[in-house]
């Protein structure tokens, strides 16, 4: 069957069309790089996702240091991966791409902060 | 347990403050009870911030009398007080005959009352008063002028509470009692007692007379919309201009320059049954449009600010509906208690000399002994935005507060912030801060300012991200932090 | 106050003047100071932790602090000096600078200004929302600041109105956080923001999108209580009788970004009413002589990549500018027809490579964007899709421009 996609890999979200059987991708068009059909077949097997949020500083001059995922985790763990970054904080002074939490939840991605925050 | 009180004054809106600061003259023990967060949260907040001038009201009643007064001394209150306040006169427009009959009528009035300086004017005069005004001839009213109304009305209740009043915020009077030959007000948190009680409870004083035991008065609501415009549009307009009044007396929608330089447009009127629902109609905005665009041409979508509203409690006869004068008695039925109901317009003008009739009615009773210690003077936090170069130099080497700017549209400064944060009343509100200082009174409404202040509140009152109110009653502002 | 003679000032330490910076700093220009009012540089980019940044630039997508750090530390690595924590309070059209600062006020006497303040948010007042004024109405970007600055949740039972990037951004955000965002209302027949952020924003967390509609009643004393929500018409006025309650304590108002230029106005920069942005030539130079204007205080961006191009641009005019005094006169004008809201630069020389920055006003499929001259086609540029949420960039070699003749861009 065709199915319509918004590729979310960068911020051209190509609109594509997609012809589907099962997890397959029979044919596809209007992806303007190849990344356009590896998310559609992702999307049909274990969707991924990369999430942005926030870690609690200690003693920093910034309260939270911003945080991501080095790479997408599996979008129906989300959730699980927030609560695991709610749990910790981390001690000024932080640098951009300090691992803050390594292999989170075993899912084969470090969290790593995007953010210079001093001490004090 | 409380303790006993001489005086307990009920709101602590323009007239509650101004009756605190007059009964502040004598030694007395006296406090305030104000059911909400800060002084001036209702109809004192939500208004054109007009010093009348008198010419509107039936010769010989409450109203005519007490606005020529106050009027009268303004220019001293605000000096003692440190009120902006600008006597810019006003200007009423006519067209055609019936205008011209409608102001002949209220100068009529208005010399009767003593209001000074009236004329009728010609459009040249007309023009030369104010370039932007429409008409064919005027009715020129050099008394009138614009004042800061919630700065007037926090001034008079910081200046009682620095003569020693008592401010009880928070407090929602629910019933009077008589024992024992005291007063017992229960409110929802706490039991005041008082020998003598005075009822400035303006929306809601119907309510707190028949809880005094004086039944019989009947408020009714006309809620008022209006529209704030940018200090851009306040360049066109200087003074008051408003159209001749129609066949019943009021004023139709007009535009009216604020004392900071912003302009109103509004109010209309309109009959509510919730003297509280201060929502802004589409209805209301409308016809504020419409009609606002005939008496100033700049009123154009790309100056609106913001629109607000508010209630006008009006003392009316219940069967003819006929509005009726101020009251202002003390009556038999409940002894040791001055009642003051339906204060409306012109209530700022008139909250000093009301004040003074509430004090002579105490001291039919009773000798007053004066305050020695009384100090009419209090100051308003200073304005950074408006010094020279020179003193703002001064204040950044005395204080660094001043020179971190936080409220970018107005131009104010972290210690006015930090100064209005440390009021002497205790007020906490980011509004409460707001009405001090100027700060999210721009054209970006806090986008900027408004994490700073929250931020700052917490910090100088060491209060808990849930616990900072934007303005009312259970107005929390957050539901905590994100992490921690 | 004792003057402090300066070649460059830069007002604003966010991308684009960060950017500006760089670039005169490269090119030989030392005396440069940037002025920033926050407490770190970075401007917008310290609050947008989500991703997309850096795409063209880097070929990496980062987050707004990691595409912002990258300027930061060139900065710092080309000892760019900087004061931040200072607030322009001035500026003349003679080119002075007053600034306020903890340590006094600072005064500049500058050759070369240059603004890039960055916007502000549209507020609920200046769209006239009928309603009361509880706690708990913000503006997306207020939000955004409260939640990834000032660690502090603003509400649990959430309704969005504006499908702009912002908006759908913080429907995700607050969603992470635990909050329940019950819809985003979009006034317009088509989403403002790009698809991809109705996807990984709205989609991925089931959050409905209802294009045509909008909030036509606030309600609640102290705090948010709910929000009336009614389709519109064609001319974007409520349906009567359409009306939905959704129960809700916070509303999240994402309704447009003005450029903010106040300070311009003060130094006598003529704006465009249709950006609310200066009037600038292919030098980015205002109307106001050696003033110049880059990035969202310009006209708002979408992508910071073109931001960084933009104000490296400018940074060369303004190179141009100092070493020799002035600029090429800018005569031709650019018009466009009612499909295009407008061109930066407004007005070129003829004599110049010039890049135009375009948006159309509403989506289009299959269409040409002609640029003509004197009644002859300069070029044309196909496109399957153009939206607005989309800024289109169109390059003109000096060697197809005419040296008189005002440019018409249309669309077919």
């Amino acid at each position: 069957m065709r199915k319509e996609y918004t590729c979310i890999i960068c911020p051209n979200g190509c609109g594509m069309e997609a012809e589907i059987e099962g997890v397959r991708v029979i044919d596809i068009a209007g992806a303007g790089c190849p990344k356009g059909q590896e998310y559609v077949e992702q999307e049909l097997t274990d969707p991924q996702r990369n999430i942005a949020t926030s870690v609690l500083v200690e003693n920093g001059i910034l309260p939270l240091v911003s945080v991501r995922l080095t790479k997408p985790v599996p979008k129906a763990r989300i959730f699980d991966v927030i609560q695991a970054v709610k749990q910790i904080k981390v001690v000024a002074p932080v640098k951009i791409e300090q691992v803050v939490i390594e292999n989170i939840l075993g899912l084969g991605s470090d969290v790593i902060a995007t953010k210079n925050v001093s001490a004090k | 347990m409380n303790k006993l009180y001489d005086v307990i004054i009920i709101g602590a809106g323009v007239v509650g403050s101004a009756v605190a600061r007059e009964f502040a003259r004598f030694s007395l023990k006296i406090g305030v009870v104000e059911k909400e967060l800060d002084v001036c949260c209702e109809t004192s907040a939500r208004n054109t911030g007009v010093l009348h001038a008198g010419f509107t009201y039936k010769t010989g009643s409450l109203k005519a009398q007490c606005a020529v007064e106050g009027n009268a001394e303004f220019d001293k209150v605000a000096e003692e007080l440190d009120v902006p306040f600008k006597r810019t006169g006003k200007v009423v427009v006519g067209f055609n005959e019936n205008d011209r009959q409608s102001l002949l009528k209220y100068k009529a009035v208005g010399d009767a009352n003593g209001v000074p300086g009236l004329a009728i004017i010609d459009k040249q005069t007309l023009e030369n008063l104010d370039s932007s005004a429409g008409g064919e001839f005027a009715m020129h009213a050099p008394s009138s002028g614009i004042l800061n109304p919630f700065i007037y009305n926090i001034a008079l209740a910081e200046n009682a509470k620095q003569n020693g009043v008592d401010f009880y915020f928070n407090n929602e009077i629910m019933s009077i009692q008589r024992k024992n030959g005291f007063y017992e007000l229960t409110t929802n948190r706490t039991v005041y007692q008082a020998r003598w009680v005075v009822n400035c409870a303006g929306l809601n004083s119907a309510k707190i007379s028949s809880m005094l035991g004086i039944d019989g008065y009947t408020l009714a609501g006309f809620k008022g919309e209006y529209f704030v415009l940018d200090k851009k549009a306040g360049r066109y307009l200087t003074m008051p201009v408003y159209p001749a009044p129609g066949p019943t007396g009021g004023f139709a929608t007009h535009a009216t320059p604020t004392v900071d330089g912003n302009v109103l447009v509004g109010p209309n009127s309109e009959l509510v049954e919730d003297f509280e629902d201060y929502g802004v109609t589409p209805a209301g905005m409308e016809e504020l449009m419409t009609e606002g665009v005939k008496m100033f041409k700049h009123m154009k979508r790309e100056y609106f600010i913001r629109n607000f509203a508010g209630t006008r409690p009006k003392l009316i006869n219940k069967e003819t509906r006929q509005v009726l004068d101020f009251v202002v008695e003390a009556r038999a039925e409940a002894p040791n208690s001055i009642n003051l109901v339906g204060i409306e317009s012109p209530g700022l003008t008139c909250a000093l000399p009301l004040a003074r009739r509430a004090v002579a009615l105490m001291r039919e009773k009773e000798e007053l002994i004066a305050n020695a210690n009384f100090n009419p003077r209090r100051k308003s936090i200073l304005c950074f935005a408006e010094q020279s170069r020179e003193v703002q130099k001064e204040l950044i080497a005395k204080d660094p507060n001043y020179g971190e700017i936080i409220c970018r549209c107005e131009n104010v400064t972290k210690a006015e912030i930090v100064a209005a944060i440390h009021n002497c009343l205790g007020v906490e509100t980011v509004l409460g801060i707001k009405n001090r200082t100027r700060a999210t009174m721009g054209r970006c409404q806090g986008g900027y300012c408004e994490t700073r202040i929250a931020e700052i509140i917490q910090e100088e009152l060491q209060k808990k991200t849930t616990e900072v109110m934007y303005a009312r009653r259970g107005s929390a502002m957050f539901t905590g932090k994100v992490r921690g | 106050m004792a003057m402090i003679k300066k070649d460059v000032v830069i007002i604003g330490g966010g991308p684009a003047g960060l950017s500006a910076a760089v670039e005169l700093k490269k090119q030989g220009i030392n005396d440069i100071v940037i002025v920033e009012r926050e407490k770190q540089l970075g401007g917008i980019l310290r609050q947008c932790i989500h991703d997309g940044f850096g795409l063209t630039r880097f070929k990496q997508t980062l987050s707004g602090p990691e595409y912002s750090q990258r300027f930061i530390d060139q900065v710092e690595e080309l000892k760019i000096e900087c004061i931040t924590d200072t607030t322009v309070i001035d500026i003349t059209s003679e080119k002075k600078v007053i600034a306020a600062s903890k340590n006094g006020l600072l005064e500049y006497q500058a050759k070369a200004i240059v603004l890039t303040m960055g916007c502000r948010e549209r507020t609920r007042g200046a769209i006239s929302i009928p309603g009361t004024r509880p706690a708990g109405v913000y503006t997306a970007g207020v939000a955004q600041a409260y939640i990834n600055l000032y660690n502090t949740m603003v509400g649990k039972e959430v309704v969005i109105l504006g499908s702009g990037d912002i908006g759908m951004i913080m429907a995700r955000r607050m969603t992470l956080e635990g909050a329940k965002v019950k819809a985003v209302f979009e006034i317009l027949p088509y989403p403002s923001g790009l698809p991809r952020n109705i996807e990984q924003c709205l989609n991925d967390y089931d959050i409905p999108l209802y294009l045509s509609h909008t909030v036509t009643n606030i309600k609640g004393r102290s705090r948010l209580e709910g929000v009336t929500v009614s389709e519109v018409d064609a001319q974007l006025r409520p349906i009567s009788g359409t009306e939905k309650e959704y129960a809700c304590d916070t509303l999240i108002l994402s309704v447009g970004l003005i450029p903010e230029n106040e300070l311009s106005l003060a130094c006598d920069v003529e704006l465009d009413q249709r950006t609310k942005g200066a009037i600038v030539d292919e030098n980015y130079q205002t109307t106001t002589d050696g003033v110049f204007a880059a990035g969202n205080v310009l006209h708002v961006h979408d992508l910071v990549d073109f931001v960084s191009l933009e104000a490296e641009a400018l940074a060369r005019s303004v190179i141009s500018y100092i070493k020799t005094g002035k600029l090429d006169k800018c005569d031709i004008a650019i018009t466009t027809d009612a499909n295009i809201s407008h061109t930066i630069p407004q007005k070129i020389s003829g004599f110049k490579d010039c890049k135009l920055s375009l948006r159309v006003r509403k989506p289009m499929k299959n269409c040409e964007i002609n640029i003509m001259q004197n009644g002859k086609m300069l070029k044309q540029v196909k496109f399957k899709k153009a939206i607005p949420a989309e800024m289109i960039q169109i390059k003109l070699d000096k060697a197809e421009l005419q040296a008189v003749g005002e440019l018409k861009v249309v669309v077919r």
